[in-house]
């Protein structure tokens, strides 16, 4: 696939040739993709049609068309689920853990990925085990409840503060980073702390917005956690808030499609907020000159 | 260990010290927890506070390793997990690559592609099976209406275990393929756009570029997504909550677990809490991935070593 | 770079002094009271915790009766707290544990161990019970209001009363569609032969014969459970039998069982039934579009408030083709209430139950649920109560409430139609007897 080439500088006799080539190539990536977003797209399509029905509506066909565009179903979502005490909370619970996890991450996933400590293998592979322990949902229930941190909001963010997940993608993006940028730094006089967030935190940045993105979308969706950990009400995340749409024998699903959709809205926001980030990658120029 | 460069005598402490308070988080968020499961998994816990606990050493690994015909089920369960991390991480790593190369050009719109394939992983596996519950549904749905067209019946999540289980797999690599995607996206940004131009100029062919610089500078990205794949599709059993149930020849040992601990075994909701035994299940769970994981890490770390020095 | 960093840090400064802030302000749950000192319920302010189960008609009746409980007692708030069923149990024992609950559902008590039963852990419930953490309510006022059948057979332990039960539902019924019956000028079936030949009629004229949730897993085999009732009558005596050897799953009786369950199976039930999702098949059932829906007395109010004029009728599924066997009702105890010992409310968890089980709140709440009642003067004034009358002196507690299982036990060790192709993977009765047999001996070895 000649697409891969990030330029098109070829020399004048080859250029129609090389021009005809990647076109082809275009055309083909285009064709590929969009065949792999109709299998997405479609899908997704449930969820948007599903929350324009009205229940009965719903009940007779789940996969038909609607018949009318019943966009009270989100006004009735956000009303009934009392979205906007229940978003604050979700927000400030996801906000400060990742905050908090991200920049901590960092500072563990560094001096592994460089070997700055002692044992920087052993720790990496601890991490790494701790991607197959078992989810110990009762023992650290116990735990937290021992520790006062029952039905509490900041017990609650606790429980997010490690992923191991992301220290295994941010210790083999900093792999990338060349020793030189180190060595070059502490020559002019740079510490250890301000060399990790001056020049490391901006360098990692896809990295880091990739961790974010996973991690904050983790914590948004949780739902068993605030059931156990959370029984005061104003203590509520949005998921909680859904019960209300939840039935024994059944949902009101399109209610609960319209909450859901309200309710991704904000991930969403910030996936194509991050996603420059991601897709920002300084390190290509980093060691020049 | 690399040379350090930023100080010494005290200042040596600095990475230490601004690696305590995660590893702290770790140590009691996760790995106490867990240590406390494995306690467990020598009791008959019920896991409610007050009620007698007894220390009953190996017999519950006895139970769900060699006790009667449910053992059977639990290695048969074992199998079935094997062949869907199999599948699942194959697939869904190559498609995630390409995914990744595609969307990784100027072409107009890429944003919009990533944002699409990146949606599942935004809605959570619940929603997730919710979708694909309604898409598959056998009695007119709309997969089952353009199957109709061609002639073609199924029942889908409903059908034989083949079946339910083969659309489990394509539900989560569905589902998780725009996070192989990203990884591999941010992989790519590492590698610098003047490789590319020297390889044009040496006259390199599309695939000899992607196989001599592209494929060996992504050997981090790589890595990553390839023990993120295994262990995840190892421990998976969410989506088989949501689509199919608790149905027999289905199951795969991260559901086994969660029911058999939560008494979802059938549609009674007073059955049995057994921390203890669900305890010692996902302790035999953790030494499957722990048996396959550390080696395949391994592996990954030596050819890392090789390919980028 | 620099202002980078302090910008991060100076957000995260802000988050924590909001979070500290909000943990502050909120009321804290009132487990901070020294347990004993029960204020009695008209002096002190009390936050009375109760956690249910969702169900919108229960939710919905719940929180008029906590209005109405507010107001008789102005000093008690009602703090009830809704979730999912299959989280019931576990946030019932954390927050038993977290002593953060004062009245709480439960379903009714079964699944007790028996003497004939090796090596089996106790139901839940009865751990609960062990580790002192739910209320005696022996000699409450309010248990009398009930039936002292249902308060032997669904709220005691050892002699004392722990669970008042609110009522029970069948679940080995079928519904029928009036309409469709008449059109086809088929009679009501009250034999096996009766129901098979119904069927037949139907799916000559194009119409399907049966519709479950079969999505779900569960609808279809417990669909299937009047036919187990119609062969085994004495389903208690069915599960000593199966455990004592005295009864085998692959013995003359058994294979007749099989026999019609893979008949209802492959037959009866419509092929696409394993892909409707449970709370999609009473509506599937009321649009007209198949004759019969084999399911519990919950689905009543899910059918009328489908189709509000749909005329059905609801009879015990013919398993036998002598129709005296054919009267009895299977089904269970559902959800009840229990009080959480160490709770610091006791006086006001007590009152609360008094009112509740006051047998005018009580009617109101079986016409907002559907329950059949367990109260003696409670009627169910709705068409499934209608429905269900006749038949009430014959109903019986289910197999599924007093089976536990062998441990070592396979996973085929149930009577569950839903073994059989389509929805499973066995098309012989024989070869599926054989195994679920087997299954069970297995465990039954393993434990000698």
């Amino acid at each position: 696939m000649s697409t891969l080439t990030t330029g098109e500088t070829a020399s004048p006799p080859t250029r129609r040739a090389a021009a005809r080539r990647i076109a082809w190539a275009r055309i083909g990536a285009y064709v590929l993709l969009s065949l792999f977003a109709i299998v997405y797209v479609g899908p997704l399509m449930m969820l948007v049609i599903t929350s324009l029905k009205s229940m009965p509506e719903f009940m007779k066909s789940a996969t038909a068309l609607p018949t009318s565009l019943r966009f009270e179903n989100f006004v009735e979502a956000w009303e009934k689920a009392n979205f906007l005490r229940y978003l604050t909370n979700t927000l400030i619970y996801t906000v400060s853990a990742t905050a908090i996890y991200v920049v901590t991450a960092v500072f563990v996933a560094f001096p592994i990925s460089r070997g700055y400590v002692r044992g920087a293998g052993w720790l990496l592979t601890l991490y790494i085990i701790a991607l197959f322990l078992p989810v110990a949902l009762i023992p650290q229930f116990q735990l937290m409840l021992n520790l006062g941190l029952y039905n509490n909001p900041v017990g609650y963010v606790m429980l997010f503060l490690v992923n191991p997940i992301g220290i295994v993608i941010l210790v083999n993006y900093i792999k990338t980073l060349p020793l030189e940028l180190d060595e070059a730094a502490a020559m002019d006089g740079c510490g250890y702390l301000r060399f990790v967030t001056s020049i490391v935190f901006p360098l990692i940045q896809p990295a880091i917005a990739t961790i974010a993105v996973l991690h904050a979308i983790g914590i948004w969706n949780e739902l068993i956690l605030p059931t156990i950990y959370l029984t005061n009400k104003d203590y509520y995340p949005i998921t909680r808030g859904m019960i209300v749409f939840q039935g024994v024998y059944g949902s009101n699903w399109p209610t609960l499609a319209a909450a859901v959709l309200i309710m991704t809205l904000p991930m969403l926001v910030l996936f194509l907020v991050l996603q420059r980030y991601i897709v920002s990658g300084l390190t290509a120029g980093a060691v020049k000159g | 260990m690399n040379n350090y460069h930023f100080g010494r005598g005290w200042a040596r402490l600095a990475p230490y010290l601004l690696l305590l308070p995660g590893f702290l988080f770790y140590l009691v968020i996760m790995l106490g927890p867990a240590i406390a499961t494995g306690f467990y998994s020598f009791t008959d816990a019920s896991g409610i506070q007050g009620a007698k606990v007894n220390w009953i050493g190996l017999e519950n690994y006895r139970e769900f390793l060699f006790m009667g015909q449910a053992s059977r089920d639990n290695y048969a369960a074992l199998v079935r997990t094997l062949i869907f991390c199999f599948f699942v991480t194959t697939i869904q790593f190559s498609l995630g690559l390409l995914l990744a190369l595609l969307v990784n050009q100027r072409l107009r719109g890429v944003n919009i592609f990533r944002t699409i394939f990146f949606m599942p992983v935004i809605l959570g596996a619940v929603i997730q099976g919710l979708i694909w519950s309604l898409f598959l549904y056998p009695l007119g749905g709309p997969l089952a209406t353009i199957l109709g067209l061609f002639g073609i019946r199924s029942e889908f999540l409903g059908g034989q275990p083949a079946e339910a289980m083969a659309w489990v797999i394509f539900v989560q690599i569905w589902a998780n393929l725009g996070i192989t995607m990203m990884i591999f996206i941010a992989g790519l940004q590492t590698i610098p756009g003047d490789l590319y131009e020297s390889a044009r100029i040496d006259g390199a062919t599309g695939w000899q570029a992607f196989r001599n610089v592209t494929w060996p500078l992504l050997t981090p990205s790589v890595n990553t997504n390839l023990l993120l794949n295994i262990i995840g599709s190892l421990q998976a059993w969410q989506l088989f909550l949501v689509l199919i149930g608790y149905r027999n020849g289905t199951q795969v040992l991260g559901y086994l677990i969660f029911a058999q601990g939560f008494g979802q075994t059938s549609g009674s909701v007073t059955s049995a809490f057994r921390q203890g035994y669900a305890a010692a299940a996902s302790i035999v769970l953790f030494f499957l991935v722990l048996v396959i994981g550390l080696p395949v890490q391994y592996f990954l770390q030596q050819r890392e070593r090789r390919i980028l020095g | 770079m620099v202002n980078q960093r302090s910008t991060l840090f100076g957000a995260l400064l802000a988050l924590v002094l909001l979070l500290s802030a909000c943990g502050a302000s909120s009321p804290t749950a009132p487990a901070a009271q020294a347990p004993g000192t029960a204020a009695p319920a008209g002096a002190a302010p009390v936050t009375l915790r109760v956690l249910v189960h969702q169900n919108p008609p229960m939710v919905e009746f719940m929180e008029q009766f906590n209005q109405r409980f507010q107001a008789t007692y102005p000093n008690v708030k009602v703090d009830m707290t809704v979730v999912n069923a299959n989280e019931l149990s576990t946030v019932t024992q954390t927050r038993l544990t977290a002593n953060d609950v004062d009245v709480i559902d439960i379903f009714g008590f079964s699944n007790q161990a028996q003497p004939y039963m090796k090596n089996v852990t106790p139901p839940n419930w009865q751990t609960l019970i062990e580790a002192g953490l739910l209320l005696d309510l022996t000699d409450q006022p309010f248990v009398k209001n009930y039936d002292p059948a249902a308060i032997a057979d669904a709220g005691t332990y050892n002699g004392k009363v722990y669970q008042v039960n609110l009522g029970r539902v069948s679940y080995s019924g079928i519904y029928y569609n009036k309409d469709l019956f008449a059109a086809n000028n088929v009679a009501v079936p009250t034999t096996w032969s009766e129901l098979v030949a119904a069927c037949a009629t139907f799916k000559a004229a194009g119409i399907e014969c049966m519709t479950a949730g079969g999505k779900d897993g569960w609808p279809i085999f417990v669909g299937a459970y009047g036919l187990i009732g119609a062969m085994y009558p004495d389903q208690a005596g069915l599960v000593e039998g199966l455990w004592t050897g005295s009864i085998a799953w692959n013995d003359a009786k058994a294979l007749d069982m099989w026999s019609k369950m893979q008949i209802y199976a492959r037959d009866m039930m419509e092929r696409g039934a394993s892909g409707i999702a449970g709370d999609a098949a009473p509506g599937r059932f009321a649009s007209g579009a198949v004759a019969m829906f084999p399911g519990g007395t919950w689905y009543a109010s899910a059918i009328e408030a489908a189709e509000p004029d749909f005329e059905w009728g609801y009879i015990p599924f013919p398993g036998s083709d002598n129709p005296d066997e054919n009267k009895y009702l299977f089904g269970k105890y559902d959800q009840g209430w229990a009080i959480a010992a160490n709770t610091p409310n006791k006086e006001a968890a007590l009152a609360y139950l008094a009112a509740f089980s006051d047998p005018a709140n009580y009617q109101a709440f079986i016409n907002a649920v559907g329950f059949i009642p367990t109260q003696p003067g409670a009627t169910l004034d709705t068409r499934i109560g209608a429905a269900v009358a006749p038949y009430l002196a014959n109903f019986r507690v289910g197999y599924e409430q007093y089976w536990v299982a062998p441990k070592g036990a396979g996973e085929y060790a149930n009577p569950y139609a839903s073994y059989f192709q389509p929805f499973g993977t066995y098309n012989d009765v024989q070869t599926l007897a054989d195994k679920v047999q087997a299954d069970l001996q297995s465990g039954l070895d393993a434990n000698q």
